[in-house]
């Protein structure tokens, strides 16, 4: 392992008026691993992502990526260092078909000569070249997951968040999916943080798992620890269920 | 699908519908009514051409045109009469000079993203703010006409006594800026505008500057608007702050919603339709029913929403397309299974 951490959150505190949605986050993201951000509805974890990939505007604290510091910068900066993000309740460009919606985010390192060139390639890489010439609002829910991982794969990131990408899959989209990222985490170094509900994906695919509830971080570890961590089952289960 | 032969016959289209354009002074020459009507129709499909780069790709819901037309149009005047420029740069000035305020607007509009309903009413005001601004100030504009001197030569003052010169202007500004929407939408600026257009938090983090993308979209509307305002201006032959009319910012609007968000060719079809439409329902209903083409226009609009809703462009390509199958049928027997997609 690397001795400095890919990505590096401090003390990260976002806040909507009086709610405390994020508080006094710590964590890193190693270079090569998939990390998991867990936690009960409402622990914060999208707000999190929004913090870290410039959406929202963190009150206190601070994001490191590859060295640099990107709190509080745009987006498209944030981007173009190499880290992009795919959104919880998908956001396809609905009348787009999907190749020019990947080709979107291919313009990110590509000049109008190379860029279908790299559209191809991450289509191919997704498994999508069949349905390129499709409109994303015609698409079902596994397609469109997909569709976005490839519109950020196009950018060229070196680390991806990925907000609940195995939501409302079923097993068989799901066991691809999961193969898919395994895929481009070995054969492509991209490293990962993955928010999700879905334990079958956490524990499959996860080297670490950090656990928020109610915006703080209860827990860390491997998903052997998290598993027999006591808090993190009470967080999820309530404590009489642990004490029966 | 072979698409060399698709574009080849696509440009084929395309060159005898110029030709056909350019043809129609010879047959309208003598009909000055017949001409200011065509040479109307070309200066709104310019404008909403150029509304759909802003308008139909980036979806921002713009109702400014007249604000840009008309600074082009009192730029290329004030030049013309104070210091006996031609409009030829006067033109070029007056694109620049509304690009400069677009720049203005943009700015912060586009960094507090401001979008939709916000949007419209804060261009739509800017019409209004540029029309009273120009009511006010005396030195360039004024309550009362100014009219533009005829100078040494038809061609130096851009001032000609019949419409056909005009037109003709106006048809290769359209051929031009329909050269350039085209070019912009397959380009990264105009994929961008497009995401932008359905979300724009999910196209920022996929590396795009909107604000900057955006920017660029309304600069490049605007400088189109000035510079057709210019030969707006010879055309009408006097400068007044009417030009700055709510109204026809609106119709713009209207004809690149109509002609098919983002459909580059779209509004210019919907202002060879609608404009033409408008003009034939005001000459026909004008004389007993003053203002009823307004209301038969209201319906049209009504019912390309309800039907139509991405606009008139795409049934037309339908309408080609079950053509094709139909003829593709009786020459193979059966339909053209290379055309579904």
């Amino acid at each position: 392992m690397d001795a400095q951490p890919m990505l590096k959150v401090d003390n990260l505190t976002k806040k909507f008026n009086d709610l405390v949605a994020v508080s006094d986050v710590t964590f890193e993201v190693r270079p090569g691993e998939i990390v998991g951000l867990i936690g009960p509805n409402g622990a914060g974890k999208t707000t999190l992502f929004n913090a870290i990939t410039g959406l929202y505007k963190p009150e206190a604290g601070r994001v490191t990526y590859k060295g640099v510091n990107i709190t509080g910068l745009l987006p498209h900066k944030i981007c173009k260092l190499g880290m992009s993000r795919t959104f919880q309740v998908t956001r396809a460009f609905a009348h787009m078909t999907v190749e020019d919606t990947v080709r979107v985010g291919a313009y990110n390192r590509c000049g109008e000569k190379n860029v279908q060139a790299k559209v191809d390639q991450v289509l191919g890489l997704v498994e999508m070249e069949d349905i390129r010439g499709r409109v994303c609002s015609d698409l079902g829910l596994a397609s469109l997951r997909k569709v976005e991982l490839a519109r950020a794969l196009a950018t060229e990131p070196d680390m991806l968040l990925l907000d609940e990408a195995g939501a409302g899959l079923n097993a068989t989209e799901l066991g691809a999916f999961m193969a898919l990222i395994q895929k481009l985490n070995r054969d492509y170094h991209i490293t990962f943080c993955v928010v999700e509900h879905v334990m079958q994906m956490v524990m499959g695919l996860c080297h670490r798992i950090v656990v928020l509830e109610s915006g703080e971080v209860i827990a860390t570890g491997t998903p052997n620890e998290i598993s027999a961590n006591q808090r993190v089952i009470e967080a999820y289960l309530g404590k009489r269920a642990v004490r029966c | 699908m072979n698409a060399k032969t698709l574009t080849s016959r696509r440009n084929l289209f395309l060159l005898g519908g110029v030709l056909l354009a350019a043809l129609i002074p010879l047959a309208l020459g003598k009909n000055q009514y017949a001409m200011v009507l065509v040479t109307t129709v070309l200066l709104y499909a310019v404008l909403a051409t150029a509304w759909n780069i802003i308008g139909g790709m980036a979806g921002q819901l713009d109702l400014a045109a007249a604000a840009y037309l008309g600074l082009g149009a009192f730029t290329t005047g004030t030049l013309l009469m104070r210091w006996n420029i031609t409009p030829w740069l006067g033109m070029i000035v007056g694109g620049i000079t509304a690009a400069g305020l677009a720049f203005l607007i943009g700015f912060p509009l586009f960094g507090f993203k401001i979008k939709e309903l916000w949007y419209a009413l804060s261009s739509s005001a800017l019409v209004e703010v540029m029309r009273v601004l120009f009511l006010m100030w005396d030195q360039v504009g004024g309550p009362t006409e100014q009219y533009l001197p005829a100078g040494l030569s038809a061609w130096y003052s851009l001032r000609f006594n019949n419409y056909v010169p005009y037109y003709y202007i106006m048809l290769v500004i359209l051929i031009a800026v329909l050269i350039l929407t085209t070019r912009i939408r397959y380009s990264k600026l105009g994929y961008s505008l497009l995401a932008l257009g359905e979300d724009e938090d999910a196209v920022e983090v996929l590396g795009v500057n909107s604000q900057a993308a955006k920017l660029k979209a309304l600069m490049i509307y605007a400088f189109i608007s000035g510079v057709v305002g210019g030969v707006y201006a010879c055309l009408y032959g006097y400068l007044h702050p009417s030009f700055f009319s709510t109204s026809m910012s609106m119709e713009v609007a209207i004809l690149g919603i109509v002609g098919g968000m983002g459909i580059t060719y779209g509004p210019a079809l919907a202002a060879i339709v609608m404009v033409s439409f408008r003009e034939f329902l005001r000459a026909n209903l004008g004389g007993g029913m003053e203002g009823l083409y307004l209301v038969v226009y209201a319906v049209i609009l009504i019912v390309v929403a309800l039907y139509q809703p991405r606009g008139i462009a795409p049934l037309l390509e339908r309408g080609i397309k079950y053509i094709k199958t139909y003829f593709g049928e009786l020459r193979h027997g059966r339909p053209a299974d290379a055309e579904s997609r």
